[in-house]
């Protein structure tokens, strides 16, 4: 059976602006893939289309079958991880196997205060004077 | 509730799969080779001819065909210059061109997408209408196919006190079904709880 995962050292999961992230991603697949590349990302999920950004991409040269890659990516300024009603932000290191797609990623937040910045829900009144 | 948790999230609907059984789906693949790879897929608003078409494209490509998407939005009379470019650009047999929206082209950039298709293996397209290829295959909606998507995003026992919800939904929206999973989209961010059934549902 086939795998691909990514693993943040130590488990840590909450980072703030120009903080390291680190970690390995590793992968036992059915034959060798033609590239692997592991991502920093952000990106958005809710009511709209999904947004996708790409920050910094790590490629693994000539990967076998199985192998690993440990990855440092620096986190830029921004954007923050965010919740909102109608769309929220999201961060991730993915690793992608080429050409099947196989793929594997690790969630991880982004703020200054190391929390998802919830935002506060609109009501019906709001800036009603 | 957080829009990453709504179990409505564009994200969530784009990964539902269309209601086809393999019978279903060896059906289709036989009309379609009957029409010479030349038909459409028609149905109205919200019934699913864009995921179908995307799934189709999948099934041709295992097959050994190479699929070509365009993609037409709202109003769209002509394909972007670059888009045709890229979609015709050594069009041959082994090629199969998939127009999503296609009955949103004027009449003449209709007739001349179809003549520079030629050398293609197919052209399949998807429509509100009958009239501009063979029709292989036609989608329609129900509210008990509204309430099996539902179920598939939040389970039976919410989905099933959902239902009053749900007939009320594809009523309003006339079966359009994109546009239900939006608004209980919006009912759902407007409830705190992240799961459980809706107030008054």
């Amino acid at each position: 059976m086939s795998w691909l995962r990514v693993e943040l050292d130590e488990g840590r999961a909450s980072f703030r602006p120009g903080e390291v992230v680190r970690g390995t991603a590793s992968w036992s697949l059915d034959a060798p893939p033609a590239a692997v590349e592991v991502r920093l990302i952000w990106f958005t999920q809710g009511k709209g289309d999904r947004d996708v950004g790409l920050v910094e991409s790590v490629p693994a040269a000539a990967p076998g079958a199985e192998g690993g890659l440990s990855f440092a990516f620096i986190l830029p300024d921004g954007p923050y991880s965010f919740s909102g009603t109608l769309v929220s932000l999201l961060w991730a290191v993915e690793a992608v196997a080429l050409p099947a797609s196989d793929a594997a990623s690790a969630e991880l937040v982004v703020s200054p205060s190391g929390r998802e910045i919830l935002l506060p829900r609109e009501t019906p009144d709001a800036g009603a004077r | 509730m957080r829009a990453r948790d709504n179990p409505f999230a564009v994200h969530r609907i784009h990964a539902l799969r269309f209601r086809l059984t393999e019978d279903g789906w060896r059906e289709l693949l036989a009309r379609l080779h009957a029409l010479a790879l030349r038909a459409a897929i028609v149905g109205p608003e919200g019934a699913g001819k864009t995921l179908l078409l995307e799934e189709l494209g999948a099934r041709l490509g295992s097959l050994g065909l190479a699929p070509r998407l365009l993609t037409l939005h709202r109003g769209e009379r002509q394909p972007a210059p670059a888009a045709r470019a890229a979609l015709l650009a050594g069009l041959g047999g082994g090629d199969v061109v998939l127009v999503d929206g296609a009955d949103e082209l004027g009449s003449l950039a209709w007739s001349s997408l179809r003549r520079a298709t030629r050398a293609a293996g197919g052209l399949v397209v998807t429509s509100h209408r009958p009239g501009l290829l063979p029709t292989v295959w036609t989608c329609g909606t129900s509210v008990e196919l509204l309430a099996d998507l539902v179920r598939e995003l939040v389970g039976r026992a919410e989905a099933e006190a959902l239902r009053p919800r749900l007939v009320a939904l594809f009523d309003r929206h006339r079966g359009d079904l994109r546009a239900a999973l939006r608004a209980l989209y919006d009912l759902y961010g407007a409830s705190p709880a992240t799961v459980g059934p809706l107030p008054g549902a």
